[in-house]
């Protein structure tokens, strides 16, 4: 199931945007590398029909004049949600797209149905973790099996540009701690998940999550870094899927008994 | 030097077990079991007075070698029993059991002995994996993953899910918690490369737990050492532990007999059934990652025949003879391979209990108080 780009106009600029798959709506927010139709999310589209957007900024985009913050990105993502979608969305966020959906969540509920946190970046302590400027470094935390990843179809120049883009939006800062404090107030069901070889964000923060967000569960990926996507595709899409589709009923083994599926 | 009491609680009652698998318990008598039960847990709870540091329970499946198939069960009467010595659980076989079990009942021996428990997490020997029908393919694998998820199961404070390749939970959160934080003592075996490599990655004390070589228990220490040193730490002689058959009497000569003669039980009718199984598992499967590992295993057929007694503990690889030659083959031992802790057999074969008292009075009264400072 592969991925259309398109653009949609909206109030700040135009927001390009990918999108496959049919099925109940998920908005996938990006991590730091920008986009990237991994084959776990082409084999989500399956079941769901995944909406991308791409943030303003990223993968050769421009900015949009007062979208400066995580806040703003979330007002944005609300008003693509209403433009493009028109109804309550589940939403799956990836490291910085973590830390997006969590602001999202916070600030629009009544646009997301359940709430997927793959390693959401924003919640880690200072000087722990993080995207090492070593390019090994940064190989080893963000990959446990970086043969599986599939080679880079982006020119460096936008790799480092999108890099770069972070600190337009949070500053470089490794904890909001204006997030923390209204996690509380998260209703939607939350998965948190976080692979046992992620290098970038340290234990902590999902349990941290776990600790403040009302209905959240945390998952440990085994044999996974900081992209579970990459690293256990497999894993990433059955348990998400199952999640998206069951909620918490997903907590039971459904074996054959359709009544638990 | 500390030291820990192993004792397999064998079936002795038996003449001839065969060589097949698994063996017929057509040949347990319940009743002479129950008073083995008795007597071993009574042995066991001694070796505390004795002066063990350690006391050790096994897990083994289905032959006569040993009445322990679930070692937790022993565990918990030899904890209401005893106050202070450790109690060295040298199974669960890890791949064989649910990990979320192990994580539980390990817990609840933490607790119910005040903190008390040494953790052992074994892959178990070729032949269980017949018994309760686990690929031996898979044990390695298992076996990283699971010794995972049981620390998870240890350290999470708050309720955690598992998605792995052999193991998935949504949701765990084990009551009760250990008593020793973060988790207890690990101990895990030292026998091949692959298991020396896991053991050092979480620092666990690394047992050599059938020392039939000092090259080869120096070879996989150094294995361990090499692995705390890439990952920043350097073990001391306490992360080692070397297993030992023990055997002390009067003399010398009556030493070696009662060792012989356990020792021939042991082969030829304790261990029958289980190498046929031991065979086809090393032969048949990769339980063995490396050929390496596969060459050193003591139980691969080639290497399976009776070493005279004389010659091993002429090569300083059993301790047997009187109370001062035993306390000379320990210090030998110490200066071979520089570790802290030993795992005594005593009750080798069908060793005759009185047999094994008089070792037990020979470590208390004159042994451990001349090496207590090796």
């Amino acid at each position: 199931m592969s991925f259309q780009e398109n653009t949609v106009a909206l109030s700040s600029g135009p927001l390009a945007y990918h999108v496959a798959g049919d099925g109940p709506p998920v908005i996938h927010m990006h991590a730091a590398s920008g986009f990237r139709a991994t084959a776990a999310l082409e084999a989500l589209a399956q079941s769901f029909r995944i909406y991308a957007p791409v943030t303003p900024g990223f993968d050769g985009t421009a900015t949009h004049d007062g979208v400066a913050s995580m806040e703003a990105l979330a007002r944005l993502e609300a008003e693509f949600a209403d433009t493009v979608i028109g109804e309550t969305a589940d939403v799956i966020g990836h490291s910085f797209g973590g830390w997006r959906a969590t602001w999202y969540t916070v600030l629009h509920p009544q646009k997301v149905g359940q709430l997927v946190l793959e390693c959401p970046a924003g919640f880690r302590e200072e000087g722990v973790g993080g995207l090492s400027p070593d390019p090994e470094e940064l190989q080893r935390r963000l990959y446990a099996h970086p043969e599986k990843l599939p080679p880079e179809t982006k020119p460096e120049s936008m790799v480092t540009r999108n890099r770069e883009m972070l600190a337009h939006y949070h500053g470089g800062k490794a904890k909001d701690d204006a997030l923390v404090d209204r996690l509380n107030e998260i209703e939607a069901l939350t998965l948190i998940l976080h692979g046992t070889k992620d290098g970038a964000i340290p234990i902590s923060s999902p349990r941290l999550l776990k600790r403040l967000i009302p209905r959240a569960f945390l998952i440990y990926v085994y044999d996974a870094a900081h992209a579970i996507e990459v690293d256990q595709p497999e894993y990433f899409t059955g348990l998400v899927g199952d999640f998206l589709t069951r909620g918490e009923a997903f907590l039971v083994n459904p074996g054959t008994d359709d009544r638990a599926a | 030097m500390k030291f820990s009491y192993t004792h397999h609680m064998p079936y002795t009652h038996v003449e001839e077990a065969g060589q097949d698998w698994p063996v017929a318990n057509k040949q347990f008598d319940p009743e002479r079991g129950a008073e083995l039960y008795r007597e071993y847990i009574d042995n066991k709870v001694y070796a505390e007075e004795v002066g063990f540091d350690w006391i050790g329970c096994n897990e083994h499946h289905m032959s006569p070698y040993g009445l322990m198939p679930n070692p937790n069960l022993i565990a918990a009467a030899v904890i209401e029993r005893t106050r202070t010595a450790g109690i060295l659980q040298s199974g669960n076989i890890v791949p064989l059991t649910n990990p979320i079990r192990i994580a539980e009942e390990y817990a609840m021996l933490d607790v119910q002995s005040g903190g008390r428990l040494i953790a052992g997490f074994m892959r178990g020997i070729p032949h269980e994996y017949v018994a309760y029908n686990v690929a031996p393919d898979e044990s390695y694998a298992r076996m990283r993953e699971a010794c995972e998820l049981i620390l998870k199961c240890w350290t999470e404070p708050e309720p955690f899910g598992w998605e792995g390749e052999h193991y998935r939970f949504r949701a765990v959160s084990i009551w009760p918690r250990p008593v020793q934080q973060p988790h207890p003592p690990l101990v895990m075996s030292g026998t091949s490369r692959e298991s020396a490599t896991l053991a050092a990655e979480l620092g666990a004390t690394m047992g050599v737990l059938r020392l039939t070589s000092f090259d080869g228990a120096r070879a996989m220490m150094d294995v361990y050492r090499e692995v705390a040193k890439s990952d920043g730490w350097e073990p001391g002689p306490d992360h080692f532990m070397v297993g030992m058959g023990c055997c002390i009497a009067d003399t010398k000569d009556e030493a070696v007999e009662t060792m012989k003669s356990g020792q021939k039980y042991f082969f030829e009718v304790l261990g029958g059934g289980i190498r046929t199984a031991q065979r086809l598992v090393i032969q048949k499967t990769r339980y063995f990652e490396h050929e390496e590992s596969r060459q050193n295993f003591p139980g691969l057929p080639s290497k399976v025949k009776q070493v005279p007694i004389e010659e091993r503990i002429e090569k300083g690889l059993l301790l047997c003879g009187t109370p001062d030659m035993v306390i000379d083959q320990l210090r030998r031992v110490k200066a071979e391979l520089g570790h802290g802790r030993m795992n005594l057999n005593i009750k080798i074969g069908n060793t005759p209990d009185g047999a094994v008292m008089t070792t037990l009075r020979h470590l208390k009264e004159t042994v451990f108080p001349a090496v207590r400072d090796l």
